[in-house]
């Protein structure tokens, strides 16, 4: 089984919030001075299920980012975790594009690939949490898709993926090829081993651009956006403290749920 | 004040080795000798046992074949393991530590009972193995001494060290099986009721034997003789009382004298299947001692072209590593003072070198054997996996490589480089690890700190200080700040008060600010060399590029891997601990503690200050001079100080097992009555805020952990400033 996973490199969620800024002229973040992006979250935790897959029934896995040169860090790093074929999708072209436009890119690029039985993507990139490039990757390709993901596993026919829900979780079964976004509760991605990381650092990573894929540079990035981001900005924090009265604890707890049933709170 | 401290006496090493008098009197006697006339009192050798010559020579010929035996079979087990770098350099520096550790015995000495008794039995052995090889030369040399004024001081040396044995004998008995001694037990085996008792049997053999002699021989024509053998001759004055006819003393002398004699070489055999190989052992680990700083861990050389990373497998440890296996005599002293064994988590560091020692013995052989016929040398000759069966994950990770283990064991055993070996494979070759450490290591990767998730930024502490100078090549000192200095909130007061003295102190310093990171201490700890060496490359370049010569540090692991890893990479700087600075500084008077600060404190000596870097005194004397304030010592402390239990990576993770080692030193504190306790390290600040409140639960009257830069910042600017200082 061939699988690709989707992997994104994002801002540092972790970023100390006094070292997050935007410019609120062109509407972007600032990148924080001696912050490393790193791996959307969710994306190690995709690679991870797609490894266990690879490793119980065989075959390959391919990681792809669309991203800026920084990006191979992101490669490397699902590289090492045992992931076989790296693929960085980089062109000035594709800059500033929204889900559809990224998804459009790489799911031309899992076309080029040819063979691929599955995709595997983060349930939402970290950064802008949309959710949306796994789902439109399915469309774009034509296949099925399961999201957010529990659990995945191979049957003979295709997948059976477990999917998490509201009040619980429900059990799909999905044709290959198919599209999975896999969320946190699938378990934590692995640590790589050093022969692994040695190994991935020595592997070439395939760089394509908009001309590789066939893609028109009108089509992507910027231009072939369809979401148009109209104000920046972070938020204003504010705090207020109510005390809330009465003699015994029993008396305040009666009245701080009156007053959470006033504001319809609870 | 000064003058109320309740300092204890330091662990002080005894003059001189007490074994040299002995050797000392026995060169006497030879010199003596040659004075003597002939018609001067001696004795008949190998009296009323014609066959006695030969039996001994028979005895001593299997004997020396049983050792030469024994240490082949061991031999053969150390060498299939892996070259030590370094073990036949420093010949001067190991010579030194195998007369003062390995014959001097300065460690076994740490438990004074223990000294005196091991001091007893060891002196006997060597002066009776002496009065015995006297013996043969006197009978089978053309050489002739044993007679006249010597031959009666030999015989009361010989009595004399018998005595000493025997006493040696007693309080081993005495504790073995009388006092509460537990540490003995942990791991009791038959050998050690044999060796006991059977030295016990052979010294009170010998006295049986003289008794004998001299109730036939000397007792009625030379009794001005036979009382230079003291021993024997109060125990003939026993027998005495008895009444036996001379030929019933002769059948009794020829009877013990045998036994005696088979006891003898029977006793001497059980080194080659004992932990009496000590003997042997203990000396040659000694030589073997490290001679560079325990702080330092090995490096792994040429780490990228490696295929074997750290210890899976016994045959990865390098010889000398299972060389110190066999040394191991069960004492339990490390044990006794492991903090993870103390707080009843899953590692007791005797158990872990007995196993391993187990391990070798049941696979070593095989191995052995098989090296030469597999390319892959025999890896897998066992279905038991070194690590994970033989020695447990959580095992490996309870350690705080906190040195105490490696500082009280009496032959000499390194622990700690062992223990990270073996972590070393669990991460780099297996990638398991307790999922928080697993967090801090890619933390440490992402974001060149350990410590996820914090809000801070590595120049926030600098908020609300006036003008904080960068570095930049032409200031004296480096003040390195650390990653737990700037980005854990409760260590910034530390830090500033930290930066804020040396600025007082007049000093050219400056920081480093955003371009800090994370020296790799952690990752080295937790057993990530790899990215230690990419980590410590980094800030070596770093730091030479900026032209840095000395370094003040807050964190003493910053400390000491600035210090004594940081060699390993090219960086060579001189690096201070703040405490140590700050009390230079009032020695010269650059700084004066001139207020008062009423309190009682305690002081916790942090591991990688303290015991692995040997710096006690400087935060001493800080808590000295500061007037006002009196310290009370908790009752381990200095070099047999507890450890916080952050060492070794413990910082970042979950701990298993019945107590939490923190609470159990917070306890500890407590128990001084003291209101402060003062440290100097970030990670124990930080397990005291922890500790102290679990096992102190009311808040009022509660102990507070303090850096000894906060203190001294109070007695230098005041405490009202200091205040005004922290709430602006
Ligand atoms: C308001 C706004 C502003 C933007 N500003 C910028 C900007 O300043 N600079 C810029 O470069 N881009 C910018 N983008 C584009 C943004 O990077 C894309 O939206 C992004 O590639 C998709 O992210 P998402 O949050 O929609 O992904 P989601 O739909 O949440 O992602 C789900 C999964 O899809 C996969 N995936 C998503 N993106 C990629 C990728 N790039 N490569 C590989 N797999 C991926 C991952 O598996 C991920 O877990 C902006 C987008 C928006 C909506
Ligand atoms: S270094 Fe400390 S924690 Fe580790 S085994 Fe030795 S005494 Fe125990
Ligand atoms: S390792 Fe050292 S201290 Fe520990 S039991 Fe063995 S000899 Fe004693």
């Amino acid at each position: 089984m061939h699988i690709v996973v989707c992997a994104k490199q994002i801002p540092d969620p972790e970023t100390p919030p006094s070292a997050f800024k935007i410019d609120a002229a062109t509407n972007k973040v600032i990148p924080a001075a001696g912050i490393s992006p790193v791996l959307s979250q969710f994306d190690g935790i995709a690679a991870e299920a797609a490894l266990r897959l690879k490793e119980a029934k065989g075959g390959k896995v391919t990681v792809i980012s669309l991203g800026a040169e920084s990006a191979q860090a992101a490669i490397k790093q699902v590289l090492a975790m045992g992931a076989d074929e790296g693929v960085l999708l980089k062109d000035a072209a594709f800059d500033d594009g929204d889900s559809y436009t990224t998804a459009r890119t790489l799911a031309e690029a899992i076309k080029k690939l040819g063979d691929v039985d599955a995709v595997f993507c983060g349930r939402q990139a970290a950064d802008w949490d949309m959710g949306q490039v796994g789902l439109l990757i399915a469309e774009e390709l034509g296949w099925p898709a399961a999201i957010i993901a529990k659990g995945v596993e191979a049957t003979d026919t295709g997948l059976k993926i477990q999917r998490v829900l509201a009040d619980g979780f429900e059990t799909v079964e999905a044709p290959l090829p198919a599209v999975v976004t896999v969320s946190n509760e699938f378990g934590e991605p692995r640590y790589p081993k050093l022969p692994q990381i040695m190994a991935a650092a020595k592997k070439t990573v395939t760089a394509w651009g908009a001309g590789d894929l066939g893609l028109d540079p009108g089509s992507v990035g910027k231009a072939g956006a369809r979401l148009q981001l109209q104000k920046l900005f972070i938020p204003e924090k504010s705090g207020r403290v109510e005390l809330i009265e009465g003699d015994t604890p029993q008396e305040q707890a009666s009245n701080l749920i009156k007053k959470l049933q006033a504001d319809k709170l609870i | 004040m000064a003058d109320s401290t309740n300092r204890p006496a330091r662990p002080q090493r005894l003059v001189g080795a007490w074994w040299g008098p002995a050797v000392g009197l026995s060169a006497l006697g030879f010199y003596a000798s040659a004075t003597v006339p002939g018609d001067a009192p001696t004795r008949e050798i190998f009296f009323n046992v014609p066959d006695g010559a030969w039996a001994v020579y028979a005895f001593l010929a299997a004997l020396v074949g049983l050792l030469i035996f024994g240490f082949v079979r061991h031999a053969s087990l150390w060498s299939i393991g892996q070259p030590t770098p370094g073990a036949l350099k420093e010949i001067p520096s190991r010579l030194k530590n195998t007369v003062r550790l390995g014959m001097a015995q300065d460690k076994v000495r740490r438990d004074r009972y223990a000294g005196i008794m091991h001091w007893c039995i060891f002196s006997s052995i060597v002066v009776l193995t002496l009065v015995t090889a006297q013996v043969a030369i006197e009978a089978d040399f053309p050489v002739s001494f044993l007679h006249g004024d010597y031959y009666l001081f030999f015989s009361f040396y010989g009595d004399l060290f018998g005595v000493i044995g025997l006493i040696g004998v007693g309080m081993a008995l005495y504790r073995r099986y009388f006092a509460q001694m537990h540490r003995i037990r942990w791991d009791e085996r038959l050998e050690d009721h044999l060796i006991i008792v059977g030295l016990g049997l052979v010294l009170l053999s010998g006295f049986f034997v003289e008794a004998a002699r001299i109730m036939v021989t000397e007792m009625n024509q030379h009794p001005d003789w036979a009382r230079w053998s003291f021993g024997g001759f109060t125990v003939a004055k026993g027998i005495g009382v008895f009444g036996f006819e001379d030929h019933q003393m002769l059948a009794f002398h020829a009877y013990s004298w045998w036994f005696h004699v088979a006891m003898a070489f029977g006793w001497l055999a059980l080194i080659v299947f004992t932990r009496l190989d000590h003997m042997f052992f203990a000396p040659i680990n000694a030589f073997l001692l490290r001679t560079d700083s325990p702080g330092r861990l090995t490096k792994i050389e040429n780490i990228e072209e490696q295929e074997v990373f750290g210890v899976g497998f016994i045959q990865d440890f390098t010889w000398k590593q299972l060389f110190e296996l066999d040394a191991c005599v069960r004492c339990g002293r490390c044990t006794e003072v492991c903090p993870a064994n103390i707080a009843g988590q899953p590692l007791s560091p005797m158990h872990l070198i007995q196993d391993l020692k187990a391990h070798l013995a049941d696979v070593g052989p095989a191995i052995a054997q098989h090296r030469h016929e597999f390319s892959d040398p025999g890896r897998e000759v066992s279905s038991v996996a070194l690590i994970g069966d033989v020695i447990k994950d959580e095992t490996l990770w309870a350690c705080r490589t906190c040195g105490a283990c490696v500082q009280e064991c009496p032959v000499m055993i390194e622990h700690v480089p062992t223990i990270v070996d073996m972590r070393r494979y669990l991460v780099m070759s297996e990638a398991r690890i307790p999922a928080t450490a697993q967090a801090a290591l890619e933390n440490l990767e992402m974001r060149g700190h350990p410590w996820r998730g914090t809000a801070l930024e590595r120049t926030t502490w600098m908020e609300g200080l006036e003008e904080v100078p960068m570095f930049d090549g032409s200031q004296e000192y480096l003040y390195w700040v650390g990653c737990s200095g700037s980005l854990v909130e409760r260590n910034l007061p530390v830090t500033k008060a930290v930066f804020r003295l040396v600025k007082e102190s007049g000093a050219s310093f400056g920081v480093l600010g955003q371009e800090e990171t994370c020296n790799g201490d952690p990752a080295r700890r937790l057993g990530n060399e790899y990215l230690y060496q990419i980590l410590a490359q980094q800030l070596v370049e770093t730091f030479k590029s900026k032209n840095v010569q000395k370094v003040i540090t807050n964190c003493p692991h910053c400390f000491n891997t600035f210090k004594n890893e940081y060699p390993q990479f090219d960086g060579n700087f001189e690096v201070i601990h703040h405490t140590e600075f700050l009390a230079g500084a009032m020695q010269s008077g650059k700084l004066t503690a001139k207020h008062p600060v009423a309190a009682n404190v305690t002081y916790h000596d942090s591991c990688y200050l303290g015991r692995i870097n040997g710096v006690y005194d400087a935060p001493r004397q800080i808590l000295e001079m500061v007037p006002g304030t009196n310290l009370t010592e908790m009752q381990r402390n200095l070099s047999k100080g507890l450890c916080c239990g952050a060492g070794g990576g413990n910082m970042w993770q979950e701990e298993v097992g019945e107590r939490r080692v923190n609470h159990v030193r917070s306890e500890e504190a407590v128990r001084t009555g003291a209101d402060q306790v003062i440290s100097n390290c970030p990670f124990c600040i930080q397990m005291f805020e922890d500790g102290v409140p679990a096992v102190h639960p009311e808040e009022e009257g509660r102990m507070r952990p303090f850096d000894v830069a906060e203190l001294l910042e109070k007695s230098v600017f005041g405490e009202t400033a200091v205040a005004g200082e922290r709430s602006s």
